[in-house]
């Protein structure tokens, strides 16, 4: 879908439901509804301010009738290469905890260069193994930053 | 607190010491630093070094605070020009052309303008502070929570001229913004809000790792998209902005410097507020606003005046009644009972000799800080120059230590990675993202102002116009939603953000 219309049709639909489920939400809030300004009030009021904005753009852009600019989405090496970066990434952050920042670090930042360069073995392993290093002796034994430390906490 | 010129030169005698000139110095480099690394905010730093300052004489220590705080109000904008890595909300404005401005091969010029901007408006706001704080003190406490609504609402209004030709747009990114600060307990009354009964929400989602993600992590999907060989595709074209590029700042820092300095006196205006105003004055009073959010420079001297002015302002309730205006000067005022004395009325009278030795401090670090930072300029803007496929994880590992150490929990981490996701759909719909920011930073202290001012009127609207200040701010912000959506209504063009960076 690389027109902007449709897009805007979709993005606007969307976000109209997303408004929709704020304000049913909202509804289920509890509180004391005689305070001067109850719990659900603001929430209500932003809901339907997403629900307006979203059938507002959805609206616009059915009845637009002018030149329809092109979005310009990825072709499909560019999906996969942010597909593999997004994963290699939520691995660190799921990996933090158990393996402990330094190390996570070390492996994410090594992958990542290295899948983005792949001439570059060896400088990606430099740079994991450099991040791990700062990581530990700057940002937790100097800083005393409360990161997790994984088996080097042991 | 009276002025004296004696009491104010004894202070520049007292701070030109050896001793006090070498801690000054140290303070503004550590606090240069504290500001570039993520995790650490100008509130965490001075806490972290605080008890190191115990080995120093009390005048020495303060004034090595004081240096820390600048310096961090300073640093933080490095990584907003360079690679797009606003730390605070407050550098999220000098991202948007600061940024441009580096794409364009002029990261030297968007840092070396922040540095001057940065001592002007600072200066500025010190001479504010040195000759007329008694005076200011009195309107902090003019404003009470009706003013403080209307303030807060008119900065919320600010998003129409944010959104640029997409109005539409700017108003769904800021009901976004709105929602993701209403998720979890409401701060006066603890109703949980929107949580989906998922318990990690009921701590609410922070705005820096919405910030984070919005702004860092999606940069680096588009580049990684395009399979960049370097983060920019230009080359950096001169090191240092042009005398005509300064003057042409000239009006915008004295601007500048006058909405950070008197927005900043006020408990709770943040550099977050402050700046965003600044930019959006600067924008309107500019003969080619379309310039804004394609790398104007004026875009970047204006939120950098504004944030180290409001910093200036700060010191004026802190000195005259002991009120800090946010978290570092909070911080900053536990170093000064940590020494034994009383921020409040009596401490001019009590200690003056100390206060104005920092006062005057506070000149003198405004130069250090040009001094050290602008032969720097060079040193960050080559950070540029490292290939992106090792410069992009190393931004995306900048960006999960700075989500993460906010409040030390993995769920902030997600939340950086899931704004991640939506400013890179935001940006390529053509969505400005500026709007969904300031409606994040606002919406709590809106709320809450809302509520405080609801009860003061037992439940009528009216104490919004009613009130001279109050009125005057909703008028502003009325009048500018009103010329909005006039505009919108004449305009027939698709919503695309025209003079948004980001997309």
């Amino acid at each position: 879908m690389r027109s902007q219309r449709k897009c805007d049709l979709a993005a606007g639909a969307f976000i109209a439901l997303l408004g929709a489920v704020v304000i049913l939400a909202a509804s289920q809030i509890r509180g004391d509804v005689e305070e001067r300004l109850p719990p659900r009030t603001l929430p209500y009021a932003v809901g339907f301010m997403t629900l307006a904005g979203g059938l507002g753009l959805a609206v616009k852009s059915l009845r637009f009738r002018g030149e329809d600019p092109e979005i310009r989405w990825p072709e499909k090496d560019g999906w996969v290469r942010i597909g593999v970066n997004l994963l290699l990434l939520a691995l660190f952050t799921a990996l933090m905890d158990p393996l402990g920042m330094p190390i996570a670090t070390g492996m994410y930042v090594a992958g990542a260069v290295w899948y983005l360069d792949r001439e570059r073995i060896l400088g990606a392993l430099l740079a994991g193994a450099a991040s791990g290093v700062v990581v530990y002796y700057v940002f937790i034994r100097l800083l005393e930053l409360t990161f997790p430390l994984g088996p080097l906490g042991r | 607190m009276l002025f004296s010129w004696d009491l104010l030169l004894t202070g520049f005698a007292d701070a030109l010491t050896w001793t006090n000139l070498l801690w000054a110095m140290v303070g503004c480099l550590v606090g240069t630093l504290i500001g570039v690394l993520p995790g650490i905010g100008p509130s965490a730093g001075i806490a972290i070094l605080l008890p190191m300052t115990t080995m120093i004489p009390p005048t020495s220590g303060i004034i090595m605070m004081a240096a820390i705080y600048y310096g961090a109000m300073y640093g933080g904008s490095t990584t907003a020009i360079v690679v797009n890595i606003p730390g605070e909300a407050s550098s999220v404005p000098t991202a948007i052309d600061g940024y441009e401005m580096a794409k364009q091969g002029r990261a030297g010029a968007a840092l070396g303008i922040s540095a001057i901007s940065s001592f002007v408006a600072g200066t500025l706001g010190l001479v504010g502070l040195t000759f007329f704080a008694p005076l200011l003190a009195n309107v902090a406490l003019a404003f009470g929570p009706p003013e403080y609504f209307a303030l807060m609402f008119m900065g919320l209004s600010l998003v129409i001229s944010l959104s640029g030709r997409a109005l539409l747009k700017g108003m769904i990114a800021t009901s976004i913004g709105l929602l993701s600060s209403l998720i979890g307990q409401n701060p006066l009354t603890g109703a949980i809000r929107l949580t989906f009964g998922i318990v990690d929400l009921m701590a609410g989602l922070n705005f820096i790792s919405i910030i984070i993600g919005l702004f860092a992590v999606s940069e680096v999907m588009i580049n990684v998209e395009r399979a960049a060989t370097h983060i920019y595709g230009t080359k950096i074209r001169g090191w240092m902005p042009t005398w005509a590029e300064i003057r042409q700042c000239g009006p915008t820092m004295v601007r500048s410097s006058g909405i950070g300095f008197f927005l900043g006196l006020l408990p709770g205006c943040a550099p977050a507020v402050t700046t965003f105003i600044a930019y959006d004055v600067e924008k309107r009073v500019s003969k080619t606003p379309e310039r804004f959010g394609k790398g104007a420079i004026e875009g970047v001297a204006a939120p950098e005046g504004a944030n180290n002015a409001t910093s200036s302002a700060g010191f004026v309730p802190l000195f005259a009644f002991g009120l800090p205006t946010g978290p570092a000067l909070a911080v900053l005022m536990g170093g000064l009972m940590m020494y034994g004395l009383q921020p409040g009325p009596m401490l001019f009278q009590t200690n003056p000799k100390f206060v104005w030795a920092v006062i005057a401090s506070m000149y003198i670090g405004n130069v250090i800080l040009l001094v050290l930072n602008l032969p720097l300029v060079g040193f960050w803007a080559r950070i540029a120059l490292i290939p992106f496929p090792i410069l992009g994880p190393l931004i995306i590992l900048c960006s999960v230590i700075g989500a993460y150490s906010i409040r030390f929990m993995l769920f902030d981490v997600w939340v950086a990675l899931l704004f991640g996701g939506i400013g890179y759909l935001m940006r390529k719909l053509h969505f400005p993202i500026a709007p969904l920011v300031l409606a994040t930073v606002l919406a709590q202290m809106l709320e809450t102002s809302l509520q405080q001012s609801l009860l003061i009127s037992q439940g009528s609207w009216l104490i919004f116009f009613n009130r001279p200040i109050a009125g005057f701010f909703m008028a502003l912000a009325l009048a500018s939603i009103g010329r909005g959506i006039w505009l919108q209504v004449r305009s027939h063009a698709p919503e695309i953000a025209i003079d948004d960076a980001d997309g």
